[in-house]
């Protein structure tokens, strides 16, 4: 009999690391979910938008404390500011809106709390929990299993398990330590750029701005962000403009045809982020590891939406180590090819699809057109009969 | 855009009054593992051999710049 100190270490306690880890523990696997932060979820990265129906695939109550305002639908404008309205309190009377027995579309969460909750919700489901830990190297060891190297609180520890989880977002090092291209080309990363404000009225919706002259390779957002605050950000590819983002989020507040609903706003927050508008990794494991959510790439190369694919993923990854480890299966590369398998069939090759959809956009050289086309695609992509809308 | 048709090795330097720790540096950088700061961007106090400079366009604030590591060297900076 082999002695591990965990079946599962996971590095890493975002959406997807913690559901993983709280997945597999659900199924008495013991799980170890480490993260080097002192904070979770900050420095925020991220909008925040999220659909009702990825918490609900999740078992995942919409809980006060951790929303910051319900959403009902999508405005979305081209470049000079026509738009299509897609509010589902119109669209679907019967079944969005605020009355009793309805529901919202999805929500504005706050990923400070949203993650701390689901890491929450993964130490009551028996995972043990490690902040100010970071990952140092793994190697897999003659036996089957590997070693996983850790410094926490400048302590280094050395701990042995099954499988090891690289949650550790888009800038992985864990894939890395495998041989893992992780790397993300600079046509395929948007660098983002988001302002929380206050005094910009919204109104239940999220607000997307296509368009060349505001974001190029990407888009300019506009959400409700609760007690009467907003975000306002974009994201834009480098390589298709001579300016930073932060140049093009001012030109956006400043000129836009949005702008007199900018002109009273006040800066409360700066963030911002790298978001992936990328394929996949072609390949997500290697011996005793795995990797899952940005760190894998599961993000929808359309939207930019990362939450829901992360939790998607990190269901998936739980399940199928939980399966693996109590079939005392070895977690060797052949084995967890399986969990790419698995992840293709429930979520890849949808994101594949759009994957392709984007390229297809992003390819074509005239601006006009490929304006029009990116206008078409977010219409259509959140409208009630998207091909892409979820089940 | 950053232009170093050179390609040589250089050490990067951060503003940090205007970094928002985004991790788009480290997400772009094509080295091996490792290339980090403690705070989550690309390494500042060692030399970078790809000085590819992606790091420097893809940052939302462009608070990323370069030095030449001939050029500290030449000033007797320890790297």
């Amino acid at each position: 009999m082999i002695t591990v100190d965990y079946d599962i270490v996971v590095i890493g306690c975002g959406p997807a690391g913690a559901t993983a880890a709280r997945i597999a523990a659900e199924q008495g696997l013991k799980v170890l979910l480490v993260d080097k932060r002192q904070e979770l979820g900050a420095p925020i990265q991220c909008s925040g938008a999220l659909s009702a129906h990825a918490l609900e695939s999740l078992n995942i109550e919409p809980a006060p404390e951790f929303i910051h305002e319900p959403v009902y639908g999508f405005d979305v404008y081209n470049e000079t500011g026509e738009h299509t309205t897609l509010d589902y309190r119109c669209l679907k009377p019967g079944k969005y809106g605020t009355d009793d027995g309805k529901k919202p579309l999805g929500y504005v969460v706050d990923r400070r709390r949203f993650d701390r909750y689901l890491v929450t919700m993964a130490e009551r489901a028996g995972v043990e929990v490690w902040l100010k830990t970071e990952g140092l190297g793994y190697q897999p060891l003659p036996d089957g299993n590997c070693e996983v190297r850790l410094r926490k609180y400048n302590q280094e520890v050395n701990l042995r398990a099954r499988v090891l989880v690289g949650a550790d977002g888009l800038q992985s090092q864990v894939g890395k330590w495998a041989g893992l291209t992780t790397h993300i080309k600079m046509t395929e990363l948007a660098s983002c750029l988001q302002f929380i404000v206050d005094q910009v009225d919204t109104s239940g919706l999220l607000e997307i701005v296509t368009g060349h002259e505001w974001a190029p390779g990407g888009y300019a957002w506009l959400f409700p962000k609760g007690h009467g605050y907003a975000e306002v950000g974009l994201g834009v590819i480098r390589t298709m403009t001579p300016n930073n983002a932060q140049w093009h989020l001012d030109h956006f507040i400043r000129n836009s045809f949005l702008k007199d609903r900018f002109q009273h706003a006040r800066i409360l927050e700066v963030q911002g982020g790298g978001v992936p508008l990328a394929a996949p990794l072609r390949t997500q494991h290697a011996e005793n590891l795995i990797l899952v959510g940005d760190a894998a790439r599961h993000v929808n190369p359309i939207t930019g939406g990362g939450i829901h694919t992360a939790l998607v993923g990190g269901l998936v990854a739980g399940q199928y180590l939980t399966a693996l480890i109590q079939a005392d299966k070895p977690a060797i590369a052949a084995n967890l090819s399986g969990y790419m398998e698995l992840w293709l069939e429930q979520l890849g090759n949808k994101m594949w699809q759009l994957y392709d959809l984007k390229k297809s956009i992003f390819s074509v050289k005239d601006i006009t057109e490929r304006n029009r086309m990116l206008y078409n695609t977010m219409a259509d992509y959140f409208s009630p009969d998207s091909v892409y809308k979820k089940a | 855009m950053s232009v170093n048709t050179r390609k040589e090795p250089v050490v990067f330097q951060i503003g940090w009054n205007a970094c928002i720790h985004c991790g788009a540096c480290v997400a772009v950088c094509p080295q091996e593992a490792g290339f980090i700061s403690p705070f989550d961007t690309i390494a500042v106090q060692t030399p970078c051999d790809i000085a590819c400079m992606v790091c420097e366009d893809i940052c939302p604030v462009t608070t990323i710049t370069h030095v030449p590591l001939s050029q500290l060297q030449h000033a007797g900076a320890v790297v």
